[in-house]
């Protein structure tokens, strides 16, 4: 089966030192919030251990950006600026998602060197990491110096106000988190696209598509 | 024509009592001299004219009758009168108003023995002019202006005629505070300051003294011995300088202490707390008039009176500021010792943690203390509050419940949809699957 190389070092390094540290955050956020309900490790380790791995998040972040600013592989996140096409290619790929894919139907979207997201990976990647993430980044470095940054706190109204935005980022991902795991398995087999972002090539199926 | 006559029948009143005035005043500088001269030669032992006062004035039983029926002693300690600083001075400089014309006994009609004690205060003003001062602003003279009966004036703390140098004040008694705030003295007596025979003025000052509640001068008074708290708090407590601005150092340090948070009104604009006007107090009929059922205020009430407080002309600058502290006064003089003050951070920051069952809204007061309104603790956990409870937040304990359900509906929802996919994938292929035997056969 022929093979493309569609997630170069930096993006494999980055991608899983952010997924180890997505599931500590979400995991330590959990026991930050519901202390009593959850007793995995004391309020303290957990504020402790989440502050830390926010910043070696905040860290990575930064291979991810400058990686995708100083190479010509930013135009995996090129917009469709048509909005027209883009509705269409997106409807056809939640059509495929959510029925043709049990037909043994082939996947829509053809995946090459500048073309790895489908329509619907693409916008919602340009949301969650440029909007979504250095927010989430923005509040919890607020959060985790409410006094230094209390100027900027107020600013926004108040340290609730900061830490209820925090928490409904904090929600979608840990809703999104499992459908991403999830959609990772529906490559031609179950494993192939989560192999594909540990060696970075991308199996091509070239007669069909679909899970397995 | 009546008037210009009243005029100056009142301008000769004035002079004359300027002129009675200054006789006074020479008459006592006179005593004052000879008192002086007499005392230094002596080795302060009192002079003569003191002698010749107290010939009278010790005698046991010695009183007499005011205008109101209280009884005034006249009796003076002679012994203790001796040893006081006052000693020097003598009798006349202080009592300058009694002379040989009008004593004894004295013409003028006295009220009360509390009204001579509060004009008496003018008398220690002539000399103590500074300290007097730091009084005025005092919460103790606020609460005299008030026309409380039982607020301390000079004579209450400086018994009158036995006045005590600074030094000899002794600490372990508690006194003269301990006569007033009993209760607080024996608590604070078995505290880690009380077993070290520290003062009350030691935080509280002398004269100006202020309500616990106003501003952060007594965390100050706290930081003011144990300035490395805030390096030695930082090195285990994460956001340890927002602690110190949210919670008072009490509601930590006396562990058995029952919490509650006080929402503080604060004008940001001017970095303050925001505060009654002198005679038009508004915040309690605010309240009431946003508490319709007189239950305590829930976060909808809550937001109405903040709106209130932002209607005039101050641009919504008006926000609150919540701060963790202690249930009463005596539980906020039971400081233990550092190691076993409350180090548990669970103890606050997890759901129905004990501070965030009592929550009061609070505005300073003319005096200078705290009103507080009483509200439901809903307000730190709903929705609605976001806004108007935006200045304080515990995590765990304060928690919007809202985010609860929407966090759980998140979670069922990204373990749902994979499993609804992968049941419906199942379910085609098992249709798939039938229909195909079907056609095989």
């Amino acid at each position: 089966m022929p093979r493309i190389y569609v997630h170069p070092l930096p993006v494999r390094i980055w991608h899983w030192i952010n997924a180890l540290g997505f599931v500590a955050m979400i995991i330590t956020g959990f026991q930050i919030r519901y202390i009593g309900l959850i007793d995995l490790m004391s309020f303290r380790t957990a504020v402790v251990v989440h502050d830390w791995i926010g910043f070696v998040l905040i860290g990575n972040f930064f291979i991810w950006l400058l990686f995708y600013l100083f190479s010509d592989k930013i135009r995996v996140y090129h917009p469709e600026l048509s909005p027209m096409k883009h509705f269409r290619a997106s409807f056809r790929q939640a059509m495929f998602y959510g029925y043709g894919i049990f037909k043994g139907e082939p996947n829509p979207h053809h995946v090459s060197v500048y073309q790895k997201f489908n329509s619907m990976q693409s916008m919602s990647y340009q949301v969650i990491m440029l909007l979504l993430v250095p927010l989430q980044f923005w509040t919890g470095v607020l959060l985790w110096d409410v006094k230094r940054f209390s100027g900027m706190i107020d600013l926004l109204g108040g340290v609730r106000v900061v830490d209820t935005a925090h928490v409904l980022i904090f929600i979608f991902f840990s809703g999104f988190i499992f459908m991403h795991i999830y959609l990772a398995t529906l490559g031609h087999t179950r494993t192939a696209h989560i192999k594909s972002m540990l060696t970075g090539y991308e199996e091509i199926e070239e007669e069909h598509g679909g899970a397995k | 024509m009546v008037r210009a006559r009243r005029q100056s029948a009142a301008t000769r009143a004035a002079i004359h009592a300027d002129l009675v005035n200054a006789a006074r005043l020479a008459f006592a500088a006179v005593l004052l001299a000879v008192a002086s001269a007499t005392a230094g030669a002596a080795d302060s032992a009192l002079s003569q004219l003191d002698e010749q006062c107290l010939a009278c004035h010790s005698s046991a039983g010695l009183e007499m009758k005011l205008a109101n029926g209280d009884k005034l002693s006249l009796q003076v300690d002679a012994a203790a009168f001796a040893k006081s600083v006052h000693s020097a001075i003598g009798c006349a400089v202080c009592h300058a108003s009694t002379s040989f014309e009008n004593h004894p006994p004295v013409k003028t009609k006295i009220a009360g023995s509390r009204e001579y004690s509060l004009a008496q205060t003018k008398v220690c003003e002539s000399c103590h002019a500074p300290v007097f001062k730091q009084y005025e602003g005092s919460i103790h003279a606020a609460l005299v202006r008030d026309g409380n009966p039982g607020a301390p004036i000079c004579t209450d703390c400086h018994s009158p005629h036995a006045v005590m140098a600074k030094a000899a004040f002794d600490a372990a008694s508690g006194a003269p505070c301990s006569n007033c705030h009993y209760p607080i003295y024996t608590a604070y007596a078995g505290s880690v300051h009380g077993q070290a025979a520290m003062a009350c003025s030691s935080c509280h000052n002398a004269h100006d003294v202020s309500a616990a509640a106003k501003g952060d001068r007594l965390k100050s008074a706290c930081l003011g011995c144990h300035q490395d708290a805030l390096a030695a708090h930082k090195t285990w407590l994460p956001n340890a300088g927002r602690h110190f601005d949210a919670v008072s150092c009490p509601a930590c340090h006396s562990p058995k202490a029952k919490r509650k948070v006080d929402l503080r009104l604060y004008d940001n604009a001017a970095q303050q707390r925001v505060a009654e006007k002198e005679g038009v107090p508004q915040f309690e009929s605010r309240a009431r008039l946003a508490d319709a059922k007189g239950t305590g205020l829930d976060a909808m009430a809550l937001q109405s009176l903040l709106r209130g407080f932002n209607q005039e002309g101050t641009d919504g600058k008006t926000t609150l500021r919540g701060r963790l502290e202690v249930s009463t006064g005596v539980e906020a003089h039971q400081l233990v010792r550092s190691a076993e003050a409350v180090r548990d951070c669970a103890k606050c920051h997890q759901q129905g943690a004990d501070p965030f069952q009592s929550v009061t809204v609070s505005i300073v007061g003319a005096d200078g203390r705290p009103v507080r309104y009483g509200a439901k603790p809903e307000v730190l956990n709903s929705i609605i509050s976001v806004d108007s409870v935006g200045g304080f937040y515990a995590i765990g304990g304060t928690r919007i419940k809202l985010l609860d359900w929407l966090l759980a509906l998140a979670v069922l929802g990204g373990i749902g949809a994979p499993l609804g996919h992968l049941t419906l994938n199942w379910l085609f292929k098992r249709y798939a699957k039938r229909i195909g035997g079907k056609e095989d056969s």
